[in-house]
């Protein structure tokens, strides 16, 4: 079998994804070897322009990065979206909740205006292109990625859940935030990452998106009986832009 | 059997002891919670809980646990792993849910993996202490247990009676440290009293309806609006499954190492709350609604379940009242609003007399008349084989016949004949992508080999397709019910129906009959395709024109090229299928959609329901009962179907 080459590349996003293949366990360094990194800024120094599979991590934020992707996706006969700004848009998305120019003020305060700091309406990947697969997550997990990865080298179509986090709590016995009186998105938010913010003690933060047949009215509804507003739920919800 | 009475310190002590010898699995406190953990010592255990997060069935039927193990091209390999472990400070109605999965998981095709698990188990039970707020176990028969432990025990002020319920228990009492004596009628009268008032303790929640009477409030109510309404709050997480103690449900997962060349195969528990439980691989969701999901899981625990194993699947946890975010999985809340929406269906009891005091005290207090007094059946070491353990078969030739199917020939390495009935199915794996089932489309043979015809619509069917000849496969079965060819079907005038794919189960049929031309009348086939070029098995299809006393009337959808055959759906050719005799009988096969029109224009020809035969495809994960996925109101594709007669499907609304 002729290894896959693979390109990473990287759009308007902190790079903690890329960071999170960096840290790779070594178990799952052996999948390197199952494929041929030809591109990779954040990882080599040498480059290449032809490959199969995409990586892309970020948003899209500005039109010469949409037009960079497009030439990607062109030469990509798989592309995989990674992390939350590139699937679904992010922590970036917040910046839509605030006028432009404010938002770059607090920012880069003077530096604003510089026109590399120029930025447009932010978009998901698959707000632009097409988008094969999803490694879902802020920051991703290396072990989903690499399962991803894996699948698409076996020829298999990788399967991210498409039901809430809770199923991952209640299968882990790990006790509903709920119970303490917490606005958990669980409920909403597609699992897969093993219920990560649950088993440390913490909320589900939604970053990983919401699910296809989320329901928000519920959730909504919800709240009285653990004396929340919904306020409080969607203050929880903009933050992965899932509002 | 013994009962001794112990302190305090003696019972700590005897704990100390069992922690020696195995792995104690007893009630702990974690984070304002009690769950069941490995107890380390016996200073931890805190037989004063009230309920524990998740039930104690988890050690017998874990959330995950790998089936068998695999290497491509060789093979398979079962893997029961299990050691000898007591399960410490069960309550009674987890007792009694252990016992419903005993019986669910050993009637008819034992799980190895569940009841290797089992037999190494001991169960130490404990009366209730405290009762949690949402139980209801008093009402439900559960609040106290007399059988299906291995010692019970029993607090009384200070000290503790502890009797063997088994063997097995009994050995584990000779432990009890010296001074240990046993039960006084005194004590044992103590705690006839405890089992009295735990009763009453254990109805937190006053459920108004007897659950002997669930199974009728529900047939009452199916077509109530309240299910949607409720479910229009359910977030489909199934939080409410997964607490559960009888949730038996599972799904089967194949992973592969990191080398791509071995792997696992797992199962799941699986929840039927969550999206997509029920939906097959050509992407027919048969439970597509929130509202549809949530009737389900209250008529599987309250009439499909009894109808099939004679209890109620439900012991009064509460569990699932806790898991709830939205507050709606309550089946106190829920079957006492059905109660109150429909007093119809026990209006006529208002006019029988009241029952007298000596009647009423005989509620349910124990759990012999609703549920499992036995544990499991068990089987003889000889008959114990790994029923998910797939057989190796080669692939002897494919070659695809339409851009997305193609026909497919194994052979098993064992060299046995399948020994398939024509209408059964077998599950295929393909190592490391999964397992499917499939319809066997070649009539029965004599010898290894037996014929699919198989569309490319998901992961194990797109690796099918790339598979070459030589290569190897694993085969469970056949399972399930066939087409009565050897009985009912005998020297029949015959009308098979079949659209699309489902030419492929009923081919079988077809083949069979016209070796045997003698043993049946005359054969009549309606086939639809959406168009010319889609149909399959053209060369049978001329051959059955050519055949004496059999009429082929072909149609398809949309035409294209030179089809000069009849346009539309299959319902159009049917007026031609000729007079319907008392002698006539029906097959019918193809997509969901199909059967309806089809029924009843057959109806209407004057066809009885129960002389119409027809085919069921469900997401079938196990094909032996178990994994709960392809359950039609309380009937199971894969064993009481996938064929079914007409009439055993009528009134049931989700069958088709
Ligand atoms: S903690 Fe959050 S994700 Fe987990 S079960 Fe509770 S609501 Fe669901
Ligand atoms: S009923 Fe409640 S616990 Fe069950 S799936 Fe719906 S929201 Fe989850
Ligand atoms: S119960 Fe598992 S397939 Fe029928």
């Amino acid at each position: 079998m002729e290894k896959p080459r693979v390109a990473i590349f990287d759009f308007a996003g902190c790079e903690g994804c890329q960071l999170q293949i960096i840290n790779l366990e070594e178990e799952i360094l052996v999948l390197l070897q199952l494929v041929d990194v030809v591109e990779w800024r954040e990882g080599m120094s040498h480059q290449s322009s032809s490959y199969d599979i995409a990586i892309v991590e970020g948003s899209i934020t500005r039109p010469e990065d949409a037009e960079r992707l497009r030439s990607i996706r062109r030469q990509a006969k798989w592309l995989i979206a990674l992390g939350s700004c590139a699937t679904h848009g992010g922590v970036n998305k917040l910046r839509h909740l605030l006028d432009f120019d404010i938002a770059a003020e607090q920012v880069y305060g003077e530096a604003a205006s510089q026109t590399h700091l120029q930025s447009e309406h932010v978009r998901a990947i698959n707000e632009v292109v097409d988008v094969d697969s999803y490694v879902f997550g802020c920051p991703i997990d290396a072990r989903e990625f690499a399962k991803v990865v894996k699948a698409i080298v076996f020829g298999k179509r990788p399967e991210i859940p498409e039901y809430p986090v809770c199923v991952e709590c209640k299968l882990q016995g790990i006790i509903c935030r709920y119970e303490y009186g917490e606005v958990c998105v669980g409920p909403l938010t597609r699992a897969g990452c093993d219920a990560r913010c649950p088993s440390a003690g913490f909320r589900c933060f939604g970053c990983r998106g919401l699910l296809e047949d989320a329901n928000v009215e519920a959730a909504r509804e919800v709240m009285d009986r653990y004396g929340k507003t919904t306020d409080e739920l969607e203050a929880r919800m903009a933050l992965f832009n899932t509002l | 059997m013994s009962t001794v009475k112990m302190e305090e310190s003696q019972l700590l002590e005897w704990v100390d002891k069992l922690i020696a010898l195995q792995r104690v699995i007893g009630v702990q406190e974690k984070q304002d919670h009690f769950v069941y953990d490995t107890l380390r010592s016996a200073s931890d255990l805190r037989l004063d809980h009230d309920v524990t997060y998740l039930p104690p069935v988890k050690f017998l039927f874990p959330q995950r646990e790998q089936l068998i193990d695999f290497k491509l091209d060789e093979g398979y390999e079962s893997r029961i792993e299990s050691e000898p472990f007591v399960l410490l400070g069960v309550h009674p109605y987890d007792v009694v849910a252990i016992s419903q999965m005993d019986a669910i998981y050993s009637t008819g095709h034992e799980d190895q993996h569940y009841m290797s698990r089992r037999r190494n188990a001991t169960i130490i039970a404990c009366d209730v202490e405290t009762p949690s707020k949402n139980t209801f176990a008093g009402y439900m028969g559960t609040a106290t247990v007399k059988e299906g432990f291995d010692v019970l025990l029993t607090r009384i002020e200070s000290e503790y009676i502890a009797e063997a319920g088994s063997e097995k228990g009994e050995a584990l009492l000779t432990l009890v440290s010296e001074g240990v004596t046993s039960a006084t009628a005194d004590h044992l009268a103590r705690r006839e009293e405890v089992w009295r008032n735990n009763v009453d303790k254990m109805k937190q929640q006053e459920l108004k309806v007897d659950p002997r009477d669930w199974p009728a409030l529900l047939q009452a109510s199916y077509s109530d609006p309240i299910w949607e309404a409720q479910a229009n709050l359910c977030f489909s997480c199934g939080g409410c499954n997964l607490v559960c103690g009888t949730c038996a449900c599972f799904d089967v997962q194949d992973q592969l190492n990191w080398d791509l060349r071995e792997g696992t195969r797992s199962r799941v528990c699986d929840a039927c709350m969550v999206r997509g439980f029920m939906q097959v691989a050509g992407g027919h969701d048969f439970q597509s609604q929130r509202g549809m999901r949530y009737r389900h899981r209250f008529f599987r625990k309250g009439s499909y379940i009894p109808e099939r194993f004679g209890f109620v699947a439900c012991t009064g946890c509460g569990r699932c009242t806790s898991a709830c975010v939205s507050d709606i999985a309550n089946p106190v809340k829920l079957y006492n609003t059905l109660l109150e929406r429909h007093p119809e269906v026990f209006a006529h009891r208002a006019e029988e007399p009241a029952p007298t005091q000596a009647q009423e005290t005989k509620a349910p207090t124990s759990v012999f008349t609703l549920y499992p007094t036995k544990g499991w059946v068990s089987k003889k070491e000889g008959e114990r084989r790994d029923i998910y353990l797939p057989e190796l078969a080669t692939l002897v030739r494919s070659n695809p016949i339409t851009p997305t199917e193609t026909f497919y020939q194994f052979s098993l390495d064992s060299g046995r004949a399948l020994g398939h009935e024509p209408g059964q199915f077998v599950m295929i794996s393909v190592m490391g992508y999964g397992e499917a089932p499939f319809s066997i489309t070649s009539p029965p043979r004599d010898d290894d080999t037996f014929d699919m015809v198989i569309r490319k619509v998901g992961t194990v069917t797109t690796a099918l397709a790339n598979l070459q000849r030589g290569d190897k496969v694993g085969v469970r079965g056949p399972f399930g019910t066939a087409f009565p060819v050897y009985d009912e079907l005998l020297h029949k005038d015959l009308v098979i129906v079949a659209g699309g794919l489902g030419i492929v189960p009923v081919r079988s049929v077809i083949l069979y009959v016209l070796s045997h031309r003698e043993d049946f009348g005359r054969l009549t086939i309606a086939y639809g395709m959406r168009t010319p070029s889609e149909r399959l098995f053209v060369d049978d299809l001329r051959r059955f024109r050519r055949e004496p006393g059999v009429t082929l009337l072909e149609t398809v959808d949309r035409t294209e090229g030179r089809w000069t055959g009849s346009v539309g759906p299959v319902t159009t050719v049917l007026p031609e299928i000729g007079p319907v005799t008392s002698n006539t009988r029906a097959i019918v096969c193809g997509p969901p959609v199909m059967y309806r029109f089809v029924l009843s224009d057959l109806l209407a020809m004057g066809m009885p329901e129960d002389h119409i035969f027809l085919s069921l495809e469900r997401r079938m994960k196990c094909g032996l009962g178990k994994c709960g996925h392809c359950q039609i109101h309380g009937l199971y594709a894969c064993q009481d179907g996938p064929v079914l007669k007409y009439s055993q499907l009528v009134g049931l609304q989700e069958a088709l």
